[in-house]
C-alpha cells in the first residue's frame, strides 16, 4: 500500500516536472480547440454569396428578386454590379452562384398567365461553381424553392398536403459543442496511447523496471500506481479543455458530470491497455512512439473527433463503428451536447468496456518487464 | 590448511551456485559454474566483456531464469523463493538508470516503500556521501553521484548480500576512489558483497576473494595473493627490442628459447611487440639477461620490473588480455 502512494506521486511528479510534456499534452488539444473553432465557427456554414443581375426590369422581375429576399439567410446576392463583374467573381471563386433575369421574363410570365398551358414558360438563369457541390445544391434548392413558390401562385394552384414544421427543444449546438468533446477525447486517446508506449518502453530500455523487478514489488501494485496517476492526469486535463471550452468559446454542458467522468475514467483505461500492448511490441523506445502514432493518427480523423462519423465514406462505417474512439467521442458528445443519460449509450459504454477488457488481457500477455 | 578449515575460519557460505548455465539460442552465455560466496566477505568477479558476470550476477539476483542449475542465497532456492531472496539482497544493476526528475530523498523513500523493513534515510544517504544532495535532482548529479546514489538504493532495505555490477565504469579516478572506500566500509558494517569489475587493480584492491571468468566459464578462484602466486612467478620483466624487425626469425625463436633457460624464469612470452618474462628470482634474472644481451650484442629498450598481477594471471590462464584492444 506504501510502494502504492510512492510510486503514484513519484509518477505525478515525474508528469508535473516534465514542463514539456506536460505542455504539449495541453497545448496541442487546445490548440487544436482555438484552431477548428475559429476557423469553422466563421466561414457561415451554408451561407452562400452571389450576384443578381435583373435584364428584365418589370414588375414579375421584381417580384422575384423580392421573393428570393425571403431565402436571405442563406442567399446573400449583390443586386448592386453588373453581369460581367459577376461573372467574374464566379470564376474567382468569391461568388458561388449569378442568378440572371433575362429580358423577356415578364412578358413570358404574363402570357403564361393568360393562356392556360401552352404559352411557353419564363426562365431564369443560374450560374454555379461546379467544384463546390454542396454549396451549389444549397443554392440551387433555395432558387427552386422561389421558382416553385411563383409558378404556385400564378398557377393558383393550392396544395393539398402541406408540411408544418415543429421544432423541439432546440438546443442551437454550434460547431464548437460537437468539437470539444471530441478534442477530450483525442486528448485522452493520444496521451494514453503514446504516453504509456513511450514511457513503459523507455524505462524498460534504461533498466528501470529490471531495478524494480529485482524488489519485492508487485507488478500488480507498479501497474495500479501507473493507472492511477494517468487517471489524475487525463482527469485533471479533460477538465481544463472543458473550463476553456465553457469559458472561452460558450461549449454547451446538458448532462451529468458523474457519467463525463465515468467515460473518460473507462477511456482513459482502454488506451492505457492499448498502449501497454504497444510497448510490449515495439522492441525500442525509439520505434514505440511512431506505432502508437501510426495507430492514433488514422484513429483521430476517422474516430469523430473532428468530423461526424457519420460523414465518414459508407465502406468505412463498419470500421468506424468498431474503433474505441469512435465510441469514447460519441459518448462524450451525446453526454454534452443532449444530456444522453446511460440508457441511451449502454452500447458505446459496453464497446469500451469490451475494448478495455481485451486490450487488457493481450497487454498482459505481450507486456515484458526486459 | 585444509578447505574445511578454511571455511570455518572465513565464514559459511551465503550464496550457493551449481552448475549455472545459460544460453541465448546457440550463445552460451555461463556454461555451468559453481562456487560458494561466504558470509561478509568482498567476492570479485573478474573478467573481460562478454566473460558472463552479468549474466551470472542476475541468475542468483532472480532476474533471469538459469536453464540448469540453481543458486540459493542466505538458504532460499532463487527459482522457488525469490520473494524471500530479494528481501535479502540489495541489486545496483550495470545499467540502471534513475528517474531524473525525482529528488534524491524522493527517489529513496520510493525504493524504501518497497519493503517491509528499511533503514532510515538521512543516515544511508550520509554514508554515501550524499546528505547535501537530499533536495537536489537526480538530472543535476554527477556520474559518481549517481552511481553512489543508485548504492544508496540497493542497501536501503539493510540487506545481507549487496550485488554490485560494474559500479566504477566510467568514473573519473577520484570518483572510483570514492566509491571504493564505501564499498570497504560495506564490508565493515557485515554485508557480503558480490562485485563484478573488468578492472584488475580494483578486484586486487577491494576483494576478499576473486572468481575469475572468461567464456562463461570459471577459470580460477581464490584470493588474489593466492592467484598471483599460484602463478610461481612473483615478478615481470618487460622490455622490447628496436632492431628486432630486422632479424630473421630464427634469430627471435632463439632468443625466446634462451630467455626460458635464464634461472628463475617460469614463462617467457613474445607479446605484440614486448618480452615479458615472469620469475620468482627476479635478481638472479635480470643479471643473467643483461649478461647475454651483452654477450650477443642485443640492445634492448624501455626495460621494466613490477610484480605480477591479475592481468598477468589472467592472460597467463587465457592467453588474452582482460580489456579488449
Amino acid at each position: 500500500m506504501r510502494a502504492y502512494g510512492q510510486l503514484t506521486i513519484a509518477q505525478l511528479r515525474l508528469f508535473g516536472r516534465n514542463r514539456q510534456v506536460l505542455f504539449f499534452t495541453l497545448f496541442f488539444p487546445v490548440f487544436f480547440m482555438v484552431m477548428f473553432g475559429y476557423l469553422f465557427s466563421n466561414s457561415g456554414g451554408n451561407t452562400i454569396y452571389g450576384g443578381l443581375i435583373d435584364l428584365d426590369q418589370t414588375t414579375e422581375s421584381r417580384a422575384f428578386i423580392a421573393a428570393l429576399d425571403e431565402q436571405k439567410e442563406i442567399l446573400k446576392l449583390d443586386t448592386s454590379e453588373g453581369q460581367e463583374a459577376a461573372m467574374e467573381k464566379l470564376r474567382q471563386g468569391d461568388n458561388q452562384m449569378v442568378i440572371i433575369i433575362p429580358k423577356g421574363y415578364g412578358e413570358k410570365l404574363q402570357a403564361a398567365t393568360s393562356q392556360t398551358g401552352t404559352a411557353p414558360p419564363g426562365t431564369v438563369d443560374v450560374f454555379y461553381d461546379e467544384t463546390q457541390a454542396q454549396k451549389a445544391g444549397t443554392a440551387l434548392n433555395a432558387v427552386s424553392q422561389v421558382v416553385d413558390g411563383i409558378s404556385k401562385s400564378i398557377a393558383k394552384y393550392s396544395p393539398v398536403v402541406t408540411i408544418t414544421p415543429k421544432g423541439i427543444e432546440s438546443l442551437n449546438l454550434k460547431y464548437i459543442d460537437f468539437l470539444v468533446p471530441g478534442i477530450v477525447a483525442m486528448m485522452i486517446m493520444s496521451n494514453n496511447l503514446n504516453g504509456v508506449a513511450a514511457q513503459i518502453a523507455s524505462w524498460r530500455e534504461r533498466g528501470v523496471l529490471r531495478r524494480m523487478q529485482s524488489t519485492p514489488l508487485k507488478s500488480s501494485t507498479f501497474i495500479a500506481a501507473q493507472i492511477t496517476a494517468r487517471l489524475i492526469l487525463n482527469g485533471a486535463q479533460a477538465l481544463i479543455v472543458l473550463l476553456i471550452g465553457s469559458f472561452v468559446f460558450g461549449t454547451q454542458m446538458n448532462g451529468s458530470w458523474a457519467l463525463l467522468l465515468a467515460f473518460v475514467i473507462v477511456g482513459t483505461l482502454a488506451f492505457m491497455a492499448i498502449g501497454f500492448i504497444i510497448a510490449g511490441l515495439a522492441k525500442t523506445p525509439e520505434s514505440a512512439g511512431p506505432i502508437a502514432g501510426f495507430i492514433s493518427f488514422p484513429l483521430m480523423f476517422l474516430g469523430g473527433v473532428f468530423f461526424p462519423i457519420q460523414s465518414m465514406p459508407s465502406f468505412l462505417q463498419p470500421i468506424i463503428k468498431a474503433l474505441p474512439i469512435a465510441h469514447l467521442s460519441t459518448a462524450l458528445r451525446q453526454i454534452m451536447n443532449v444530456g444522453a443519460g446511460l440508457s441511451q449509450l449502454w452500447s458505446e459504454g459496453l464497446m469500451l468496456c469490451a475494448w478495455m477488457i481485451v486490450a487488457f488481457i493481450v497487454a498482459s500477455f505481450t507486456f515484458k518487464w526486459e | 590448511m585444509t578447505s574445511n578449515a578454511q571455511q570455518q575460519e572465513q565464514g559459511e557460505p551465503i550464496i550457493e551456485v551449481q552448475g549455472l548455465r545459460k544460453r541465448y539460442g546457440s550463445f552460451t552465455a555461463v556454461d555451468g559454474i559453481d562456487f560458494d560466496v561466504r558470509r561478509g566477505e568482498i567476492f570479485g568477479l573478474l573478467g573481460p566483456n562478454g566473460a558472463g558476470k552479468t549474466t551470472t550476477m542476475e541468475m542468483i539476483e532472480g532476474l533471469r531464469l538459469p536453464d540448469e542449475g540453481r543458486a540459493k542465497v542466505a538458504g532460499y532456492d532463487t527459482r522457488t523463493e525469490l520473494n524471500k531472496v530479494k528481501t535479502v539482497i540489495g541489486v545496483q544493476l550495470q545499467s540502471t538508470s534513475l528517474f531524473e526528475l525525482l529528488k534524491v530523498k524522493e527517489i529513496t523513500k520510493m525504493y524504501a516503500s518497497f519493503y517491509e523493513h528499511t533503514v532510515p534515510i538521512g543516515p544511508l544517504l550520509q554514508s554515501v556521501t550524499l546528505e547535501e544532495k537530499l533536495n537536489d535532482r537526480v538530472k543535476n548529479l554527477s556520474g559518481g553521484q549517481k552511481q553512489r546514489l543508485a548504492i544508496a538504493l540497493a542497501l536501503v532495505n539493510d540487506p545481507q548480500v549487496v550485488f554490485l555490477d560494474e559500479p566504477t565504469t566510467g568514473l573519473d579516478p577520484q570518483a572510483r576512489r570514492t566509491l571504493w572506500d564505501i564499498i570497504l566500509q560495506m564490508r565493515d558494517r557485515g554485508k557480503t558483497v558480490v562485485l563484478s569489475t573488468h578492472y584488475m587493480d580494483e578486484a586486487q584492491l577491494l576483494c576478499d576473494r576473486i572468481c575469475l571468468m572468461d567464456r562463461g566459464k570459471v577459470i580460477a578462484l581464490d584470493t588474489p595473493r593466492n592467484l598471483i602466486s599460484n602463478m610461481n612467478s612473483e615478478s615481470a620483466i618487460e622490455f622490447r627490442i628496436s632492431e628486432e624487425l630486422q632479424w630473421p626469425e630464427a634469430r627471435q625463436q632463439g632468443l625466446l628459447q634462451h630467455l626460458h633457460t635464464l634461472s628463475g624464469v617460469r614463462i617467457a612470452e613474445f607479446r605484440k611487440d614486448t618480452y615479458v618474462l615472469y620469475t620468482d628470482d627476479l635478481q638472479q634474472t635480470l643479471t643473467e639477461f643483461i649478461e647475454h644481451c651483452k654477450a650477443e650484442d642485443i640492445e634492448f629498450m624501455d626495460l621494466l620490473t613490477r610484480t605480477a598481477t591479475l592481468e598477468d594471471v589472467f592472460i597467463h590462464m587465457t592467453g588474452r588480455s582482460l580489456r579488449e584492444e
